[in-house]
C-alpha cells in the first residue's frame, strides 16, 4: 500500500449555535486506504463527513485533497474532484430510473477499475425500474453507486450497514474491500464495530465532536475512554 | 401621527386574527388554504345578509355562522385533507386543491350576491364615536377589535387549557410522534380545520366595517394579506401572527398617510422582504424549507 | 430512442401545422392566437414546475413586464416591432435576475413569493406616478405598429421554440439533472450538478419566455390595460392547463391548453361565472383523484407518453 496522503484533516471545527459538533478534528487518510470512523450517536462522525464532503462549511480548519486546500468547496465540485459519498438515508431520485440515476452524474474522472456502477453494486437487473419503487436495501446499493459512477478516489460512507440483512452485509463488505483495491480510499462512518471490522483496522473513534481515539481497533476495545464512551455514561 | 399609530394598532389587531385561522390549519396540517380569503368573504356577506334582509345584528349573525361553518368544516376536512396527506406532495397540491375551491366558492358567491360591492350600515354598533388618547374612532372598529382579542383569548384557553388543544399543539411539533402516541390525530386535525375556518368567518364578520364594500372577489387579496401576515409573523406560530398583524396594520397605515398611491404594495413588499430576508418570520427560529 | 426523438419531431410539426392553418379554417383567428399564447406559456409553467419542482403563482408577472417593456420601447424609443419583441424578453430577463432570490424558497413559500412579486410589478407599472412612462392605469396603445400577421407568425415561432425546448428537456441529460435536482437537490449536488446555475439558468429562460410571449401578445392586441397583462388568472391558467394535461411531459400542457381553453371559449367568455364553477370542480377533482394530470392515464400503464 502505498503511503502518499490522499485527503488530511487538520483541527476541524463546526459549530451549530453554541454546539461544537466538531472539535477540532486531525487526521490523514491515505490513497487506498479503509478507515472506520466510530462513535457513539451525535458524537459528529456524519457531520465530520458533511464537511469533507461539502455540505457543510467549516469554521476553521483545513482539508487538504491530494495536496491542495478544498475546505469550504461546493459540494459539486468536491464530486468532480473526486470526493463522493453516501447517505445515511439513501437518496435517489426517485422519479428517475435506476439507470437515469447514474446517467446524470458528471463522471469527470473516469476511473474504469470498477467498470459499470450498476453491475458492481448488483443492479443491473432493475435497470430500467423507477429508483422509488426499490427496497430500501437496494436504494442504499443504489446510493453507492450513483457515488462510484463520478469516478471517486475518496469515498465517504454513512451508516451503510444501518437496515441491511448480515447476508447482504457480507455482501457490501465484499464490495467496499474491492474498491480498496482497486485504488479507492473509504472513509467509513460505522456505528457497528462489527461492520468496520470487518473492512479494516485502523479507526478513530470519535466522542462531542472530539477524537478520543486512533489507531487499531483492537486495542481501541482495551482503551478506556472507549470503553467509557461505549459503556458507561 | 399619533392617530395613524392608534388605526395601525387597531386593524392590525384585526389583520392578526385574519391570518390567525390560515396559519392555524397550516400548522396543525401543513396545507395552505388558498380559500382562506373565500371563507373570510362568506363571513362577510353573511352578516351582510342577515342584516339587510331579516335586519339581524351583526353579532347574532356571527353567532349562526359560527355554528354553521364549524358543521361544514368537519366534513370539508375529512373530505379533503387525509387524502391530499397522503400524496406525493401535500404542501404544492393543497395550494391547488383550495384554489380550486376558492373558485368554486367565488362562483357560487357570484351567483348569490352579484358582482357588484355590497355595504353594511357601519352605525350599526351605534354612531356615537369612541375616544381613544383623545383622538376619536368609529365604534364599529371598536367592536371589531374586541371580537379580534375575544378569538385570539379563546385560541389561547384552547390550545393550553384543553385536552384536545394539548392534543393540536403535540401534532403542531411532531405529527408523527403525536400519531404513535395515540392522538386521535384526524378527529384533532379535523376540529382544528373547522376552528381555522371558523376564524376566518371572524374575520369576515367584521370586514365590512373594518374595510367597507364586500364583494365575491374580494377572496384573493385577503388571502394573499393574511398570508403576508403570517409570514411577518412566522408561519406555524400563532403568537406570530398577531404580532405580524401589529406590524402590517401599522406599517399600512403609515403608507396610507404618507404616500397613499404606494400604500397598496404594502403587504405585497413586506411578504417578499421578510421571505428574503427573514425566511423564518420574525418570531421564527426554523429554516425555511417547507 | 429514435421512436421517441422521431414522435417529438411529429408533435412539433403537428403543432406548427395546426396554428399555421388553423386561421385559415376557423375565422375566430384571436381565439387562435390566444390559446397559442396560453400553451406557450403553459410550456413555461411547465419547464419551471415539472421539471424543477418550482410552482410559480407569479408568472404572469414577466409576461405582463413583457408585453410594458415591448410597450415601452415602442413608444419611448420608437423601435421597430421585432425589436421592440427582443426588448421585451429582455425586460423580463432583467426583472428574473432581480427576482432570482426567490429561488433559494421552496414550496409554498416560493409560490406566494412569486405572487407578491407579480403584484408588486404590477402595481409599479399601474401606479398613477408612473404614467408619463407606463401609461399607468390608462392603459397603453401601440396602434403604429399594429400587424395582426406578422405578430400571430412571431407567436408561432416562439411556441414552437418553447416545446421543442420541452423535448430537448424530456429527452437529454439536461432534462434529466433538472429532474434530478427537483427530487433530491443534496444527492444531486453530490452527481456533480451545479444546483444553483442550473436552476437559474431554467428559471431565466422560463422568464425570457414569457416575456417574449407579453411582448408579442402586446404587438397582437396592440391597446391594453395594465390589468390585461398582469391578470393573475394568466398564471393561474397557464399551471392549471398544464397540471390538467400532466407535467414533465411535451404532450401535457399542449392537450391541457386545447381542452380547458376551448371549455374555457365555448361557456367562460359568455357566463364566466359558470365557468369558474366548472373550472374550480375540475381543479379539485383533479388534485384528489388524477395528481399527475391527463397523460398520467397513459403512463401509469407503462405507456410511453412525449
Amino acid at each position: 500500500m502505498s503511503r502518499e496522503p490522499l485527503l488530511e484533516v487538520t483541527n476541524l471545527v463546526k459549530t451549530f449555535g453554541g454546539f461544537r459538533a466538531l472539535d477540532g478534528v486531525t487526521f490523514t487518510l491515505h490513497k487506498g486506504e479503509i478507515m472506520g470512523l466510530v462513535g457513539p450517536n451525535g458524537s459528529g462522525k456524519t457531520t465530520c463527513i458533511n464537511v469533507i464532503s461539502g455540505l457543510y462549511k467549516p469554521d476553521s480548519g483545513n482539508l487538504r485533497f491530494l495536496g491542495k486546500t478544498i475546505a469550504g468547496q461546493a459540494p459539486h465540485k468536491m464530486a468532480r474532484l473526486g470526493i463522493n459519498r453516501t447517505f445515511q438515508v439513501p437518496k435517489p431520485f426517485r422519479e428517475l430510473t435506476v439507470a437515469e440515476n447514474i446517467l446524470v452524474v458528471h463522471a469527470t474522472n473516469k476511473h474504469t477499475e470498477i467498470g459499470d456502477p450498476l453491475e458492481f453494486v448488483g443492479l443491473k437487473n432493475v435497470a430500467h425500474r423507477k429508483a422509488g419503487s426499490l427496497t430500501s436495501g437496494q436504494q442504499k446499493l443504489l446510493d453507492l453507486a450513483r457515488a462510484l459512477a463520478s469516478g471517486p478516489s475518496l469515498l465517504l460512507i454513512d451508516e451503510l450497514a444501518a437496515g441491511l440483512s448480515p447476508s447482504e452485509l457480507d455482501d457490501v463488505a465484499e464490495k467496499l474491500l474491492t474498491l480498496a483495491t482497486r485504488g479507492i480510499s473509504l472513509l467509513v462512518v460505522e456505528h457497528l464495530l462489527g461492520f468496520v471490522n470487518q473492512l479494516t483496522q485502523r479507526v478513530i473513534v470519535m466522542n462531542a465532536g472530539k477524537e478520543i481515539f486512533e489507531g487499531d481497533l483492537a486495542s481501541a476495545a482495551k482503551d478506556e475512554r472507549v470503553v467509557e464512551v461505549y459503556l458507561g455514561r | 401621527m399619533l392617530f395613524t399609530l392608534i388605526s395601525g394598532i387597531l386593524i392590525g389587531i384585526f389583520y392578526g386574527l385574519m391570518g390567525l385561522g390560515l396559519n392555524f390549519i397550516f400548522g396543525v396540517m401543513k396545507i395552505v388554504n388558498l380559500a382562506h380569503g373565500d371563507f373570510v368573504m362568506l363571513g362577510a356577506f353573511g352578516v351582510y345578509l342577515a342584516y339587510s334582509v331579516w335586519n339581524l345584528n351583526p353579532l347574532i349573525a356571527l353567532g349562526i355562522e359560527l355554528v354553521i361553518f364549524l358543521a361544514i368544516g368537519i366534513p370539508l376536512y375529512y373530505g379533503f385533507v387525509p387524502r391530499l396527506l397522503k400524496s406525493r406532495d401535500p404542501e404544492m397540491l393543497s395550494l391547488i386543491l383550495f384554489f380550486g375551491l376558492s373558485q368554486v366558492i367565488e362562483s357560487l358567491a357570484s351567483f348569490a350576491f352579484g358582482t357588484n360591492p355590497d355595504t353594511v350600515n357601519p352605525t350599526v354598533f351605534g354612531s356615537q364615536p369612541v375616544n381613544i388618547f383623545g383622538q376619536s374612532i368609529q365604534m364599529s372598529w371598536i367592536v371589531a377589535v374586541l371580537i379580534s382579542l375575544l378569538a385570539m383569548a379563546f385560541m389561547y384557553g384552547y390550545l393550553y387549557h384543553t385536552k384536545i388543544g394539548i392534543a393540536t399543539r403535540a401534532i403542531m411539533g411532531h405529527r408523527t410522534e403525536a400519531m404513535s402516541s395515540g392522538i386521535n390525530v384526524h378527529r384533532v386535525s379535523a376540529i382544528a380545520f373547522a376552528i381555522g375556518i371558523a376564524l376566518a368567518i371572524t374575520a369576515g364578520s367584521m370586514t365590512p366595517f373594518v374595510l367597507g364594500g364586500i364583494y365575491p372577489s374580494m377572496g384573493v387579496d385577503l388571502t394573499t394579506t393574511s398570508f403576508a401576515v403570517i409570514v411577518i409573523g412566522s408561519l406555524g406560530n400563532p403568537l406570530g401572527t398577531i404580532l405580524g398583524g401589529l406590524i402590517y396594520g401599522i406599517c399600512l397605515m403609515l403608507m396610507q398617510t404618507y404616500l397613499p398611491s404606494w400604500s397598496s404594495l404594502v403587504p405585497y413588499l413586506l411578504l417578499i422582504l421578510i421571505l428574503l430576508f427573514r425566511p423564518s418570520g420574525l418570531l421564527g427560529r426554523r429554516e425555511r424549507n417547507a | 430512442m429514435r421512436k421517441r426523438m422521431l414522435a417529438n419531431v411529429l408533435i412539433i410539426l403537428l403543432l406548427f401545422l395546426l396554428f399555421a392553418v388553423g386561421p385559415s379554417i376557423y375565422q375566430n383567428q384571436s381565439l387562435i392566437f390566444q390559446m397559442m399564447v396560453f400553451m406557450a406559456l403553459a410550456q413555461g409553467v411547465n419547464i419551471l414546475y415539472g421539471f424543477t419542482g418550482y410552482l410559480p403563482f407569479g408568472y404572469v408577472g414577466f409576461f405582463g413586464i413583457g408585453a410594458y417593456g415591448a410597450a415601452i420601447a415602442v413608444n419611448l424609443l420608437h423601435v421597430p416591432a421585432l425589436v421592440a419583441v427582443i426588448l421585451g424578453g429582455f425586460s423580463a430577463l432583467l426583472a428574473g435576475l432581480v427576482l432570482s432570490p426567490l429561488l433559494r424558497l421552496s414550496g409554498a413559500y416560493f409560490s406566494i413569493g412569486s405572487l407578491a412579486a407579480s403584484e408588486i410589478l404590477y402595481n409599479v407599472v399601474s401606479n398613477d406616478s408612473l404614467q408619463p412612462i407606463t401609461g399607468g392605469p390608462y392603459g397603453v396603445n401601440l396602434a403604429g405598429i399594429f400587424d395582426e400577421q406578422t405578430s400571430y407568425v412571431v407567436m408561432l415561432l416562439l411556441l414552437v421554440l418553447a416545446t421543442a425546448f420541452v423535448t430537448y428537456l424530456r429527452s437529454s441529460r439536461f432534462g434529466m439533472s433538472l429532474i434530478a435536482i427537483r427530487e433530491d437537490p443534496v444527492s444531486a449536488e453530490m452527481a456533480g450538478i451545479h444546483v444553483v446555475r442550473t436552476r437559474v439558468f431554467v428559471w431565466l429562460a422560463t422568464a425570457v419566455l414569457a416575456g417574449l410571449v407579453g411582448a408579442t401578445y402586446a404587438w397582437h392586441i396592440s391597446v391594453f390595460y395594465p390589468n390585461t397583462v398582469f391578470d393573475l388568472s394568466v398564471s393561474i391558467f397557464a399551471i392549471v392547463f398544464t397540471l390538467f394535461g400532466g407535467g414533465t411531459t411535451v404532450l401535457g400542457p399542449v392537450v391541457g391548453t386545447i381542452l380547458l381553453y376551448g371549455l374555457y371559449n365555448a361557456i367562460g367568455i359568455s357566463s364566466p361565472q359558470y365557468f369558474q364553477l366548472i373550472y374550480g370542480v375540475l381543479i379539485m377533482a383533479l388534485v384528489l383523484f388524477l395528481p399527475n394530470g391527463l397523460m398520467s392515464l397513459l403512463t401509469r400503464r407503462g405507456i410511453y407518453v412525449p
